[in-house]
């Protein structure tokens, strides 16, 4: 227990020693609520999006969480290259503790970091419901820590940083857009039942409609029912941990990562 | 005593590449093993595997009583690996770096911080503690790097080149420190190019080539083993007669003896120390007086040449 909260507390720390990295996305972050949102929720007179501005926030606070704990994947190649991933799989750490860890820790970093952001955001458009926020915090716990595993696992399968670079644009274009983070899901459905039918299984929107359920951000155009999304994304986080595990332990204990 | 290390028929191949080849050696609890070898000679391939950090292809280890292929997690516990490349990320710090390593290998943190700051110290990498590992020269990354083992002091330590890019003064004081090291009980395996290193740290030798131990032995009988490796240089007062040179050859020890001058003699020869005192009393006992009298050793580098039929220089231009 105590080497996983060690392999958790070393990737927190590395991550905020990118301090060029987190100034960037905070001033992205940023400029997207300023600019984008007030910008955009002007255009958007819809009747199933009375304020479209609130509606972007909760969704650009996941979309920011989801672009966070993908983060972890680079990592790994920044440590291929620089022979770090040797040093980490030479240390008395089971592999299981080091995937776990790194997974967890690939969550919770960018949890810490995307969690301050998020709380001013909501501070200034003034929507917090205490209990189900909570409930809806622990989802984007859970959420966070899916998506590290998932970067993770994919990082390991792709040996190529460059081609991983442009799967994981690509898989973000796709996984954003077609989810609820955007736009609601009436919307999405009504330009193709494709689109609806992906969106209504995809761990972002459940992120995304937990959130705005949990901070009472809409609620009119999300869902109602916070069970099905919360199992949406216990069975997303359950998936890629405990795979990513399984797979990470393959290819790294054959020398497949080299 | 049973060796603490047990490596048996290790291989590993990449493709139609084999980096180590049926490689079979044992190591003793408490002996500082050199693996010495030009870079390529897989070594550090040898390495990887016995620290469970490569599968092999072929062949195990045992490491302690456990084997790498079976019991990996236990293996890691007994070991602490100094790398040849310092492994740390740029954006880190060697506090950082020496720091996390120490706790994840289970140091109170009372001792943490008393041997942290004492390695760190005695390596004269406590005022650059704090600054960015890219801010740091390559000898000081090396520090860093082997800091890491001499603050784990593990059961057994592996250092990889260990003072490569380090200068004259850094060397010797890392070696003292291994030597230290082992003193409180740990075992040591060497993996070095330098033939100097190899000679005055290591219990034994093993000499690598091509992914194959060639040789293992204590330096002193690997440099035995090469027939006529020492070189004996005497001076005479008046010239050689014919009849001595013959009587020297005649020593089982000699193999060759060159008349350079009519005054000078060379000698090619093992066991130096037992059969000059011998010499000495021949040369005596016919009344010609000796003005001088020189040895040299064979060095690893001969012993190296011997095995391989290159220089180390040469081994390493063939493998690039």
């Amino acid at each position: 227990m105590n080497k996983l909260l060690l392999v958790i507390e070393r990737d927190v720390r590395i991550f905020f020693q990118y301090k060029f990295l987190i100034i960037m996305r905070a001033i992205w972050f940023v400029s997207q609520i300023a600019l984008f949102g007030l910008i955009a929720s002007r255009m958007i007179n819809l009747r199933e999006v009375p304020d479209y501005f609130r509606y972007y926030v909760g969704g650009l606070s996941v979309m920011t969480l989801y672009s966070a704990a993908v983060f972890i994947g680079f990592d790994l190649y920044e440590e291929a290259e620089h022979g770090v991933f040797e040093y980490l799989l030479s240390l008395p750490v089971s592999r299981q503790q080091l995937v776990l860890g790194r997974s967890i820790g690939g969550g919770l970093r960018s949890f810490i970091y995307v969690g301050p952001l998020i709380a001013v955001s909501l501070y200034v458009i003034g929507a917090i419901n205490p209990i189900s926020f909570l409930i809806s915090l622990f989802a984007l716990f859970l959420f966070a820590f899916g998506v590290s595993g998932m970067s993770i696992t994919i990082a390991v399968i792709i040996k190529s940083s460059d081609r991983f670079d442009i799967l994981m644009g690509v898989l973000d274009a796709l996984i954003v857009r077609l989810s609820t983070a955007m736009y609601p899901l009436a919307i999405v459905q009504a330009s193709s039942p494709l689109y609806g039918g992906i969106a209504n299984f995809n761990p972002v929107t459940y992120a995304a409609d937990l959130f705005r359920w949990g901070t009472g951000i809409e609620t009119i155009i999300t869902s109602q029912n916070p069970l099905m999304p919360l199992l949406g994304i216990i069975a997303f986080f359950g998936f890629f941990t405990f795979v990513g595990v399984v797979i990470y332990d393959k290819r790294i204990e054959g020398g497949g990562w080299q | 005593m049973a060796p603490i290390i047990r490596i048996e028929s290790l291989t590993k191949k990449f493709g139609n590449l084999i980096a180590v080849d049926h490689l079979n050696l044992e190591v003793e609890e408490g002996e500082i093993l050199g693996l010495l070898g030009p870079n390529g000679a897989g070594k550090t391939t040898a390495i990887l595997m016995v620290a469970t950090v490569m599968r092999p292809t072929e062949g195990t280890a045992y490491v302690g009583e456990y084997d790498i292929r079976k019991q990996p997690d236990r293996v890691r516990g007994l070991l602490g690996i100094a790398f040849q490349e310092p492994k740390m990320l740029w954006v880190s710090t060697p506090w950082d770096v020496v720091n996390w390593h120490a706790k994840v290998c289970g140091l109170s943190t009372e001792e943490r911080k008393r041997r942290v700051k004492e390695v760190l110290n005695a390596l004269d990498m406590w005022e650059p503690r704090r600054k960015n590992v890219h801010a740091l020269s390559g000898g000081m990354r090396k520090r860093v790097e082997i800091a890491k083992v001499l603050i784990q002091r593990p059961k057994i330590a592996i250092v990889d080149e260990p003072t490569s890019q380090i200068d004259v003064v850094g060397k010797h004081r890392i070696w003292n420190m291994l030597l230290e090291l082992r003193e409180e009980g740990s075992t040591i395996i060497l993996a070095t190019n330098e033939l100097y290193e190899a000679d005055q740290l290591s219990d034994r030798v093993g000499i690598m080539h091509k992914g194959k131990l060639l040789v293992r032995d204590t330096p002193k009988k690997l440099k035995d083993s090469i027939l006529g490796g020492d070189i004996v240089e005497i001076q005479l007062e008046k010239d050689a007669p014919v009849k001595i040179v013959e009587e020297l050859k005649g020593l089982k020890e000699v193999v060759d003896v060159t008349q350079v001058k009519p005054t000078s003699l060379r000698l090619y020869l093992n066991r130096v120390e037992e059969v000059v005192p011998r010499i000495m009393n021949l040369f005596t006992k016919k009344n010609i007086p000796v003005t001088s009298i020189r040895m040299s050793e064979p060095s690893l580098d001969d012993v190296f040449a011997h095995y391989t039929g290159l220089t180390i220089e040469q081994a390493q231009k063939d493998s690039e």
